[in-house]
């Protein structure tokens, strides 16, 4: 019975901390517009007059795609800088995203992006892939 | 800090083959691009934000057609908070290691470690909202081959039947399909009508006049012009009866086959004078018939000059006072029965010409 009681407790809690968070998502503005958003839930099926379920939705995507592009962005900082050849001018990074970067993030999503090799590259091109990792 | 963005021309972009997938899409484009921005790129390469852009779509349809399912699961067609919650769970699983099991407390925000996450991400995060302002979703094509049919509803209108529901598109209206004969509505102008059949009795008027002029020179000579009463009184009672203007015109032929009565010159005038037909032209009428035959029987020359003279008068167009209307025509009546009865007094022989 205690521990009943406790779960409805903590129930009522994350209600509470639930309506809250809904009701201060409706101060924050997702970088991704709620009409967009609205439009592609439609078109899945998702029907809901509530602004505040889009904008819960928005706010996901919006999480997915930064926690995408900053693991890519670890990657590219990750990688060697190039070589400065003119010492008066240090060239600076240029942080550019890339399908590199990216298939190398998305991998860990479970996505597979990665770019097919030009077919001239290596010797090794075209073959199976088991025994070219071998 | 905007880097070597990719161009966001609709044209250009994506092989999609709706416009709205076209504009949709640079949208969701420029606002990935401004996300990636917040994490810490400068620039992009354009397969890459075009392919992270349509990863951050699938998410979103992912994301709805899960939410959906879990809502139809429990016998529910909108999906509410919890439904979402256990979407989010059931695409990126739970990091508990359960593998993909979700239960009914992962919904609360105790359990739901996704959930957490993003009420960090709100409560951390910068607030960046959408650069551009968007138009309304979808954009309602205005072309008229893609107007929407309204409703029932929308017009206001029951469907002709109980079985046929009212959010369906109304019926076209049944002047777009079925052909009725149309009236052709010819003005009617009754005093344009009026002026013109007095205008033709003034012209037989003054044909019949001529047609006495000329007889008048011939009784000068000496010999009574005027016709056999006898005979016509027949036809006096058949003309008497018809007043329009194309009749007066037979009237003067019949005249002048079977000789001039003044009887049937007067015809018209009485008859109109037993209506009541036509007022002011009438009594324009009158006036001009009265001197007419009252310089007849005094003088045989007087009335030659006075159709035209008569006619200008018409022309003008002069209206009388009612009361001094109905006066005149009493005076008038009175006056050409005066002369009605001395011609039949005085019979008049037609055969002599």
């Amino acid at each position: 019975m205690n521990h009943g009681q406790q779960s409805g407790e903590a129930k009522h809690e994350d209600d509470a901390a639930l309506t809250e968070f809904l009701a201060s998502l409706m101060d924050y503005t997702p970088t991704i517009p709620d009409d967009l958003v609205e439009h592609y839930l439609a078109k899945s099926g998702f029907q809901c007059p509530d602004v505040r379920l889009i904008r819960l939705v928005a706010v996901a995507t919006q999480k997915f795609v930064a926690d995408v592009a900053s693991d890519a962005l670890q990657h590219c900082k990750a990688r060697p800088a190039p070589v400065v050849k003119d010492k008066k001018q240090q060239k600076e990074k240029r942080l550019i995203l890339t399908m590199e970067d990216l298939s190398k993030a998305l991998r860990e999503y479970g996505v597979n992006v990665k770019h097919p090799e030009y077919f001239a590259d290596s010797p090794s091109t075209g073959m199976d892939p088991a025994t070219r990792e071998e | 800090m905007n880097g070597e963005r990719a161009q966001e021309d609709p044209a250009a972009s994506s092989s999609g083959c709706s416009e709205s997938y076209e504009f949709s899409h640079a949208a969701a484009k420029a606002a990935v691009a401004q996300v990636c921005e917040s994490v810490g790129y400068e620039h992009f390469k354009d397969p890459a934000l075009e392919s992270l852009a349509g990863f951050a779509l699938q998410y979103i349809l992912q994301l709805g057609k899960t939410a959906i399912s879990f809502a139809n699961l429990t016998g529910r067609s909108q999906c509410n908070v919890f439904d979402i919650i256990l979407a989010l769970e059931d695409l990126t699983g739970n990091d508990d290691g359960d593998g993909g099991v979700v239960s009914s407390e992962s919904c609360s925000l105790g359990r739901s470690v996704k959930l957490k996450g993003i009420i960090d991400f709100v409560n951390s995060s910068e607030e960046i909202p959408f650069s551009q302002p968007l138009p309304r979703f979808p954009v309602a094509i205005s072309k008229k081959k893609m107007m929407m049919i309204p409703s029932f509803v929308e017009i206001g209108e029951t469907p002709p039947g109980n079985h046929i529901p009212l959010w369906l598109p109304a019926f076209p209206d049944p002047h777009t399909y079925k052909e009725t004969p149309m009236w052709i509505e010819r003005a009617s102008d009754p005093r344009g009508d009026k002026i013109e059949q007095a205008r033709q009795r003034r012209k037989a008027e003054r044909a019949l006049l001529s047609l006495q002029r000329k007889l008048v020179c011939k009784i000068s000579s000496g010999t009574r012009v005027w016709g056999d009463m006898d005979g016509v009184k027949e036809d006096e009672g058949e003309l008497l009866r018809s007043v329009s203007p194309s009749i007066s015109g037979e009237k003067v032929e019949s005249l002048n086959r079977d000789g001039l009565s003044v009887v049937e010159a007067f015809a018209p005038a009485m008859e109109a004078a037993r209506d009541g037909f036509c007022s002011e032209v009438d009594t324009e009428w009158k006036k001009k018939k009265k001197p007419d035959a009252l310089s007849k029987l005094r003088t045989e020359k007087k009335f030659l000059g006075e159709p035209l003279d008569l006619s200008l008068k018409m022309k003008g167009e002069d209206r009388p006072l009612s009361f001094v209307r109905d006066e005149d025509r009493d005076d008038k009546r009175r006056r050409a029965e005066f002369i009605l009865r001395q011609c039949m007094e005085n019979p008049v022989d037609l055969n002599q010409l």
